[in-house]
């Protein structure tokens, strides 16, 4: 059993209790470093600490001027790491994104090619209004996301570690843009929606904003104590039941299920497996956030939306009668008996 | 709908042996072959296997605090199933004391059958008890620890744990500390608990009435079978089933040719009906009372005033009359013989039936047709002046006395002879008394009022259309045969039935002589 949940005791030389405290104490730090210049929006500043720590990539939708892009930069501050930032457009190539061969002269005027990297190579990279792109760029950098790795002209280029793409797409420019596929979109671990700060935040951002004061995000972690913070987050233990939860939810959004009529009605394709590994995933980042060392169902309620909306892809009708991803997710979490 | 699915995926269009084995066989596979471990029967196995690991010694004040949230659970569950049970059991014993008259061997059965179910309740609460796992997810969702207990009694088998596992644990012990399981957890009284104190009341106070007196539902229901209330209700009902139940057998056995007649004399002597034998002499006088009745109002109907039935219904009506008055006189023994004479009453029509009428109808309207035209004429002599007893209408009569009186005044004003008509064919004892005498030289038809009620129509008809324009018809009394102009989309008058021949045929000559 120990063995199966990959508990080894120790990871990086401190027992993984400490590790956790540790964890929990940084994202803490983290968390107040980022709303220094974040006002507001908890939930995606939070989901994209868990993305960051569980090891995935974020698809963030908004609105324009919601802060998407002051996000990745904080973040990139507080965990000192490299921030690159790529505007995609429908003239972007892939080579403008991975990088390309180039000749190159060296010192004795020998001329040779040389691979030049592009923006990727960064440990957080910002594809902004990544629908803009044309498939084929947005292939290439799907490919990088979910390989780590990057090839050109036979030659395979390794990402540097932690690397945390988040995507940004407008939901309101709809016109001359590529949606991205659903194989694609599997890809991004959480979906996390911008919303619209409210009254009192407004308020905060209009007196930080506008009076001249600059907020000074300091570094609280480093790319490799990250990297043991994700190996910490594998080792947080699953109750059975919870597990079960998991898997009947996952499989709750499949149309075949004929045991629910709501996804047989407006489904037309159900959550992958990845859907039950974020979930789980997820929610041992979420344990060790709130301090605890196991995952609760509470953990799997709440990251329910985020992990799964982007998974499942609803028909005809569901769109004719108006439904959408969350309320249908929720109906169906509803139905689902905690075993 | 799964089927066709499945079909049309395999092979669209005509479906083939192969997909219905196919989807056969998937089915097959679906019912068979699913998750076992998703049962609540593996589940029950699964939690019984946590019961049985040792759990690390750590974890003794968890074990020991679900333990007793355990039993509480137990308890309340026994109490709940316990409730129930005797809630049904107290029912049935109150039906039983109510009804039974023995109620020593049926109070030893009720009591074995509240043991046998009591010790059900408690097999059924044992087995079903929650395990240690179940219920540290129960305190779990009570106190609101977000799963920590339940994923410590998880890893509890491992020992010596540390690391994540030894994390867990020390967490779930000391959030443990600061709940009250015992308060969250209490040992309550089923929710039905009045409602089944009220019932049980009631058990052992009909019981203890039971001891001194009989069934009470029983002595109940034999004093009101006593009492002459329901008696009163309950005979004349039973009687007059009987009757109607005696009467619907006679009908059916009789022949369908008769069977409406039957019903009908069976309606007009509905009360002297001599089903009332059966009743004893005690009933004869109400059966005399009830014939005598009937017969009156029988008569009522039969003879009203200024009644234009013919002289031959009459006769009959005044014989019968008096037979039927010397019949209630003699009382119940004579009622079979007036029924048999209204039998007779109907005479030879009342056994003929409806077809053997109708022709009968228009042999007697053939033939005295042209006599009955020739009555519209005033200037021709009338072939029968006499009213025959085939009318049977007042009609009749008084048209013949029009026609004697037309032959002695000559060629009157049509309107007076009209109102003259009316007023004496309206049941006229002149009439009728010519009637009677031809009655008695001639010998009764077949069918007279039949044919009365047929001819009479038709030349009611006629008898209008000369009371208007007087002397202008000119029927065809001796020449019936069709014209030629008198064809009707395709038809000659050839194929026209007898009955309509003369309609057909004065039709057209009242259409030449409206384009005279």
């Amino acid at each position: 059993m120990t063995s199966s949940l990959g508990m080894e005791g120790h990871a990086g030389g401190q027992p993984l209790g400490e590790q956790a405290e540790f964890l929990a104490d940084k994202m803490g730090e983290v968390r107040r470093e980022i709303s220094k210049a974040i006002v507001g929006q908890a939930e995606v500043v939070e989901g994209v600490l868990i993305a960051l720590l569980a090891g995935g990539h974020v698809l963030l939708e908004g609105a324009p001027g919601l802060g998407k892009t002051m996000l990745v930069r904080t973040l990139a501050q507080a965990v000192a790491q490299k921030y690159s930032r790529i505007q995609f457009t429908p003239d972007l190539m892939p080579a403008d994104v991975i990088g390309t061969s180039v000749v190159q002269e060296n010192g004795d005027g020998r001329k040779s090619l040389g691979f030049q990297p592009g923006p990727i190579f960064t440990n957080l990279l910002l594809a902004d209004e990544i629908n803009r792109a044309t498939p084929k760029t947005q292939s290439a950098l799907l490919e990088a996301m979910q390989e780590k790795q990057v090839t050109v002209a036979h030659t395979s280029h390794l990402l540097e570690e932690p690397f945390f793409v988040m995507a940004t797409q407008n939901p309101l420019e709809m016109e001359g843009t590529y949606p991205l596929p659903e194989a694609q979109l599997d890809r991004f671990l959480f979906k996390l929606r911008v919303p619209y700060p409210g009254r009192v935040d407004l308020h905060d951002i209009l007196d930080r904003t506008t009076q001249g004061t600059t907020a000074t995000v300091n570094a609280v972690v480093n790319g490799p104590q990250i990297l043991e913070m994700r190996k910490v987050v594998r080792a947080v233990p699953v109750a059975p039941h919870v597990q079960e939860h998991v898997v009947k939810l996952t499989l709750a959004t499949h149309p075949e299920n004929r045991e629910n009529l709501l996804a047989s009605k407006y489904i037309r394709y159900g959550s992958s497996p990845r859907g039950a590994q974020t979930l789980i995933l997820g929610g041992k980042v979420r344990a060790l956030l709130d301090g605890r060392y196991n995952v609760s169902l509470e953990d799997i309620r709440a990251l329910m939306l985020p992990a799964l909306r982007h998974r499942i892809i609803l028909n005809f009708e569901a769109q004719a009668d108006g439904r959408t991803p969350d309320d249908l997710l929720e109906e169906i979490a509803g139905k689902i008996s905690v075993q | 709908m799964f089927l066709r699915e499945k079909i049309n995926l395999v092979a669209p269009g005509e479906p083939s042996g192969r997909a219905y084995l196919s989807v056969l066989r998937s089915r097959w596979r679906q019912v068979f072959s699913s998750d076992r471990a998703q049962t609540p029967e593996n589940q029950l196995l699964l939690a019984r296997i946590f019961d049985r690991q040792a759990c690390s010694p750590e974890l003794q004040g968890l074990t020991s605090t679900l333990k007793s949230i355990r039993q509480r659970i137990l308890a309340n569950t026994v109490f709940h199933g316990w409730a129930h049970w005797l809630v049904w059991v107290s029912i049935a014993l109150i039906a039983v004391a109510a009804v039974s008259s023995k109620l020593m061997g049926v109070l030893v059965f009720v009591a074995a059958v509240a043991a046998a179910g009591t010790a059900a309740v408690f097999a059924w609460a044992w087995r079903n008890r929650p395990s240690h796992y179940e219920t540290a997810r129960c305190l779990d969702s009570a106190s609101g620890l977000q799963d920590r207990l339940s994923t410590a009694i998880y890893l509890g088998g491992i020992q010596d744990a540390d690391g994540m596992i030894f994390e867990q644990r020390k967490d779930a012990l000391a959030r443990l500390g600061k709940v009250d399981p015992r308060g969250l957890f209490p040992i309550r009284w089923p929710e039905n608990s009045k409602r089944v104190a009220v019932v049980v009341l009631v058990a052992a106070g009909l019981l203890a009435y039971r001891i001194q007196h009989q069934a009470p539902l029983v002595s109940l229901l034999r004093s009101t079978l006593r009492s002459q209330l329901v008696q009163s209700i309950v005979s004349p009902i039973a009687r007059a089933l009987e009757k109607d139940l005696q009467r619907t057998m006679a009908m059916v056995t009789m022949k369908p040719d008769a069977a409406g007649e039957e019903a009908q004399r069976a309606d007009a002597a509905s009360k002297t009906d001599d089903l009332w034998k059966a009743d004893g002499k005690a009933n004869a006088a109400d059966d005399q009372k009830d014939a005598a009745d009937a017969e009156n109002q029988q008569q009522d109907q039969m003879q009203p005033p200024g009644s234009q039935e013919g002289p031959s219904s009459s006769d009959a009506r005044e014989q019968d009359s008096n037979q039927q008055s010397q019949d209630s006189k003699n009382g119940n023994d004579e009622n079979e013989s007036q029924s048999q004479e209204q039998g007779e009453q109907s005479g030879p029509e009342g056994r003929q039936s409806m077809g053997q009428s109708l022709m009968q109808a228009l042999k007697n309207m053939m033939s005295k047709t042209p006599n009955q035209h020739s009555n519209n004429r005033p200037d021709q002599q009338p072939p029968n002046g006499q009213g025959t007893p085939q009318s049977g209408n007042s009609n009749q009569p008084g048209a013949n006395e029009s026609d004697k009186r037309g032959d002695s005044k000559g060629n009157s004003d049509a309107k007076q002879k009209a109102t003259q008509t009316a007023s004496e064919g309206a049941g006229s004892q002149q009439g009728t008394k010519e009637l009677r005498k031809d009655a008695d030289l001639h010998p009764v038809n077949a069918v007279p009022d039949r044919v009365a009620l047929e001819a009479s129509g038709f030349k009611e008809q006629t008898r209008m259309k000369v009371a208007t324009e007087t002397g202008a018809a000119h029927l065809a009394v001796g020449n019936v045969s069709p014209r030629q102009d008198a064809v009707t989309n395709g038809a000659e008058q050839e194929n026209i039935p007898a009955r309509y021949r003369f309609y057909v045929q004065r039709y057209f000559e009242h259409a030449d002589d409206g384009k005279q």
